[in-house]
């Protein structure tokens, strides 16, 4: 299993529930501050990503680049003050498996853009918190952490 | 605020009006601050224009773009989106910072916008170069804040050059 490096924590994904911590089902590695502050109860995963091991994009591909870009451009406006936070899943220094948007209501599910990488579920869950959005326009990551996370700020 | 000064840690709403500090938007990276007149002015479309065709140089280059202008959030976000901008705009409708920072453009008594004007930042808010805009020469080109970029780059990230 990969070393957890600073400033990111690991979520569960079975295909149906996302759980904390790598016991159940696919572990990624997320943005620890989804994870960190006061849970939102009753808030929608739009989970973009599959349960299946094998599901897995460099993030370096153009397709996973430019999901990013769209993120910034006009998938978090659009969610207005429904958004609560995003995450990219990582598994490891190079491969992404998809992402998860979390807000307050389901909202503009179809426009989601990383459900062009990976087919979304969406999911109720009590896990996540707010997080201010990413301010952009960085797409690289932080020292393998999942995007947007990290920092290389001491 | 000249060279070597800290710069204030601005609190504002940005373009979808969630509260946002300068600091949590540099997040530990160096920063190139506009200040603009708003949506309305050729002059600023232009630049904005030219600096949007710089952000994919400082999507890959651990470097943030911020503008800030007196425009509310929601015309803004609509401006942000006919620029194709995936950086953060921050709002002082309210002119919370206009008078504070002493960047009142005099004499356009109508808008009462901000003076053009860019700082390049330390990831610290530290200013490193004022570029005072009122005139269009007087703004930064993009290979300006290129050779601003690297330069802070050079200087904050311990392994820019190897030795």
């Amino acid at each position: 299993m990969t070393d957890l490096p600073h400033g990111a924590a690991w979520l569960s994904f079975d295909g149906g529930a996302l759980q904390a911590g790598e016991d159940s089902g696919r572990s990624f590695m997320v943005d620890a501050r989804c994870l960190e502050g006061e849970p939102v109860p009753g808030a929608f995963a739009h989970v973009c990503a599959l349960a299946d091991e094998a599901a897995a994009v460099p993030y370096d591909q153009p397709e996973v680049q430019q999901v990013r870009r769209d993120a910034l451009a006009w998938w978090i406006p659009l969610l207005g003050d429904a958004f609560l936070c995003l995450t990219t899943l990582a598994l490891d220094e190079s491969r992404c498996a998809g992402a998860i948007t979390v807000m307050r209501e389901p909202l503009r599910l179809d426009d989601d853009p990383f459900a062009r990488l990976f087919p979304a579920t969406l999911v109720e869950t009590d896990l996540f918190c707010e997080v201010p959005p990413p301010a952009g326009p960085v797409l690289e990551r932080y020292a393998g952490v999942a995007w947007p996370g990290g920092t290389f700020a001491s | 605020m000249t060279e070597g000064q800290p710069f204030p840690d601005l609190d504002l709403p940005d373009h979808t009006g969630r509260e946002r500090r300068l600091s949590e938007l540099a997040g530990g990276d160096p920063v190139v601050l506009l200040f603009s007149r708003g949506w309305w002015c050729p002059k600023e479309q232009r630049h904005l224009r030219e600096l949007a065709a710089l952000q994919d140089e400082f999507e890959v280059a651990y470097t943030r773009i911020v503008i800030v202008s007196t425009d509310p959030p929601e015309v803004q976000s609509a401006f942000r989106a006919g620029l194709g901008a995936r950086f953060t705009f921050l709002s002082d409708a309210e002119r919370k910072w206009l008078g504070r920072l002493d960047l009142l453009e005099e004499s356009d008594t109508t808008h009462k916008p901000y003076r053009p004007t860019a700082f390049t930042l330390f990831p610290d808010l530290t200013v490193h170069h004022r570029y005072d805009g009122f005139w269009y020469w007087g703004r930064p080109t993009n290979e300006d804040l290129r050779q601003d970029m690297r330069a802070i780059s050079s200087r904050v990230r311990g392994d820019f050059e190897r030795t």
